[in-house]
């Protein structure tokens, strides 16, 4: 009995000591406790590609800039960010699978998209589901705001705005005939249906169209025989190797058209590099906004440059994923952690950002207007629609060299 | 079509067809020799083709000097994981089944750990350089000159390696080993210095495409394994162990990609390529060039 008692007056008085240092430790804690954000990315497989340059490296410098600045505003009070990642090796179900435990049983903070249309089309429903605000710098896709998931808001401009702006772009600057080539895919497909619906009505015709598959190594059949249908323009909805193939391949066969377009990769740091700044020139593609955009962009660009050893941002996705987190940077000040206030704070507040000002519509950016850049002078400059052009259109593309 | 339009046609098929061959040589080589089925095969394809873009970016070497170079560093290399994993496996395995199935675990293994080791020295994302891009005129039809080189040297190397195989005493010596390990035991052939020797010449083959490769596409750490795929195919068209049944299937499949995707498809590339391999294997089970 009495070993008893005396054991348990040992125990308790453990407690209030314990008690007594937690009373005292715990506000501390709580301003130094980091703020946990997760999420998934590619660093191997097919998509890293994209995902390395128009995504990871910002998540990276943004949070090295708030833990410089002495850490993440949270509703006042500063707590450092800690970054929990990992690699979804370009994976559907690994990306699930990571989200799912980031959110399910890490239960981190936040969560940041991963990369690409395929990946955000699995996530976003999930994250729906658990009640994370997801701002998607990387997908395009109508499926996806159709979906109307009220925690999921896409950064860039869909399919319909890019496509329409680029059919206006060609049709003001007398352009008659165009081919297309997509990737046969959500990303491919859905654009390729943009553009049918934007081609409507607009008086250009369409003279060939022909999907591939992802990862083809050589496009020059297809290349020789739109060369022998003589187009105004040419459109591709390509990925990173695809864009680079096509405008390769492009040179080699001879096929240099009034307006040669392609997509994703032609707003990045490593065309200019392949294909020589000269041999650049008048390339258009899809891009937003570059340093000359807004004195923000510029100090990004500049920051992300140093950071990375000379690596540049891409003139389109790294720009929209650079405003995906001064939005919700801007909203953890606010609100904190709640993400149900994050959430309304994003969907109902028009945000300024590198890229201009940003506001939702249910998922959809609906400020930012769809786009289209040109390599001018070893710069993708954003020429059409003209009221966000950094520099004239060059209507006839030169030569390639 | 234009006779100048047709023979672009083909010769962009025979020029993907040359890579084709050169890589499927290679791993001929090894499954035809050793029956290690080296699924890594493309993985060393990829270190050959960065070694390049590497010298080439960093200290301004051209890609040509690299031919030589990228075939000699993947050779020793070849050697090393030869008498690091194969060499191991050969003796501890008690027989040629068992030897075949450990090594294709072997080879998985090599592929992440090559695959992962380029990621984490330059990350995944991609690379290139710009080498020799400018169109020739040749007849009424246009090449980038880096394509006919390539195609010019992926011939060469496939040449070289037939004739090296059909005339020399080694090349004996390695087809006697193809034909029966034991047999060509018993008749003094020196399996010990062949056998990583000729690894070592496949995998230096796969360095000589990866560099081929770099001058004229975009390089990731995930190029390699669609060209491994695409040399499994190759090898069975052409009959394993079968160096110009190899070239051969190379080339066919190349230049049937090509002009399916002319007159169909692009998306339809992989159903033509099963397509063309399914038609051999049902009229020629054992390859083309089976004896």
């Amino acid at each position: 009995m009495s070993t008893i008692r005396r054991s348990m007056s040992r125990r308790s008085a453990v407690q209030v000591i314990a008690a007594g240092a937690a009373s005292i430790a715990l506000p501390a804690l709580a301003q130094t406790r980091p703020v946990r954000v997760g999420y998934a990315m590619a660093r191997t497989g097919p998509w890293t590609g994209g995902a390395q340059v128009s995504q990871e490296p910002n998540y990276l410098l943004w949070a090295e800039q708030q833990n410089a600045a002495g850490g993440l505003s949270v509703k006042g009070s500063k707590r450092p960010i800690e970054l929990v990642s990992f690699d979804d090796r370009s994976e559907v179900e690994t990306c699930v699978r990571t989200y799912e435990k980031l959110m399910g049983s890490d239960k981190v903070d936040l969560v940041l998209a991963p990369w690409g249309s395929n990946a955000n089309f699995a996530v976003a429903p999930l994250a729906n589901r658990c009640g994370y605000p997801f701002l998607a710098p990387t997908a395009l896709s109508k499926k996806l705001i159709e979906m109307k998931l009220p925690y999921f808001f896409l950064m860039l401009q869909q399919p319909a705005p890019m496509t329409g702006a680029l059919v206006d772009m060609l049709k003001a600057n007398g352009a008659k005939t165009l081919a297309v080539i997509y990737v046969d895919d959500l990303f491919g497909l859905e654009n390729y249906s943009a553009l049918k619906v934007a081609l409507q009505g607009s008086g250009l015709s369409l003279v060939e169209e022909k999907s591939y598959p992802g990862g083809i190594k050589d496009l020059s059949p297809v290349l020789r025989s739109i060369k022998d249908k003589n187009p105004d323009a040419f459109v591709g909805f390509t990925y990173p190797p695809d864009t680079i193939l096509a405008s390769k391949q492009a040179k080699e066969v001879g096929f240099n058209p009034r307006f040669f377009y392609a997509s994703v990769g032609t707003a990045f740091q490593l065309y200019k590099n392949v294909m020589t700044p000269a041999g650049a020139e008048g390339v258009l593609g899809m891009g937003s906004w570059n340093a000359k955009t807004s004195p923000g962009a510029k100090a990004y660009f500049d920051a992300h440059t140093k950071k990375f050893g000379g690596k540049e941002p891409d003139r389109w996705a790294s720009g929209h994923c650079w405003a995906a987190l001064e939005i919700l940077t801007a909203a953890v000040a606010k609100h904190g952690l709640d993400r149900k206030a994050i959430r309304d704070y994003v969907a109902n507040t028009e945000h300024s950002t590198i890229v201009g000002k940003i506001k939702f519509s249910g998922s959809e950016n609906i400020s930012t207007p769809g786009t289209v850049a040109q390599w001018q002078k070893g710069e993708f400059e954003v020429v059409w629609p003209k009221n966000v052009a950094t520099a004239p259109l060059i209507a006839n593309k030169p030569a390639w060299v | 079509m234009s006779l100048g339009a047709w023979l672009e046609l083909l010769a962009s098929g025979l020029i993907t067809g040359g890579i084709y061959a050169l890589v499927a040589l290679g791993l001929n080589l090894q499954y035809g020799l050793m029956r290690i089925l080296n699924i890594a095969h493309g993985e060393f394809l990829m270190l050959g083709a960065y070694f390049t873009w590497m010298m080439q970016t960093a200290f301004g070497v051209s890609p040509l000097w690299m031919l030589p170079a990228s075939f000699a560093l993947l050779m020793m290399l070849g050697l090393a994981v030869h008498w690091l994993c194969f060499r191991r496996l050969a003796a501890s395995s008690p027989n040629l089944d068992v030897f075949e199935a450990r090594g294709l675990m072997v080879s998985f293994g090599l592929l992440f750990l090559v695959q992962n080791f380029i990621s984490f020295l330059w990350g995944g994302e991609l690379r290139g350089y710009d080498f020799m891009a400018e169109p020739l005129k040749l007849g009424g039809a246009q090449f980038a000159a880096n394509k006919l080189l390539v195609f010019a040297l992926a011939l060469l190397f496939s040449a070289a390696l037939i004739v090296l195989l059909r005339t020399t005493l080694l090349g004996k010596g390695v087809r006697a080993l193809m034909q029966s390990p034991v047999g060509a035991q018993l008749v003094g052939i020196d399996t010990k210095r062949l056998h990583p020797l000729m690894f070592g010449v496949g995998l230096g083959l796969s360095g000589v495409a990866g560099c081929l490769l770099s001058m004229a596409y975009t390089i990731s750490p995930a190029m390699g394994e669609p060209y491994t795929v695409t040399a499994l195919i190759v090898i069975t068209l052409g009959g394993f162990g079968s160096m110009s049944g190899a070239l051969a299937g190379g080339l066919l499949l190349g230049v049937v990609e090509a002009l399916g995707m002319h007159f169909t498809n692009p998306s339809l590339k992989a159903l033509l390529s099963y397509a063309v391999f399914i038609a051999v294997l049902l009229a020629r089970p054992n390859g083309l060039f089976a004896k």
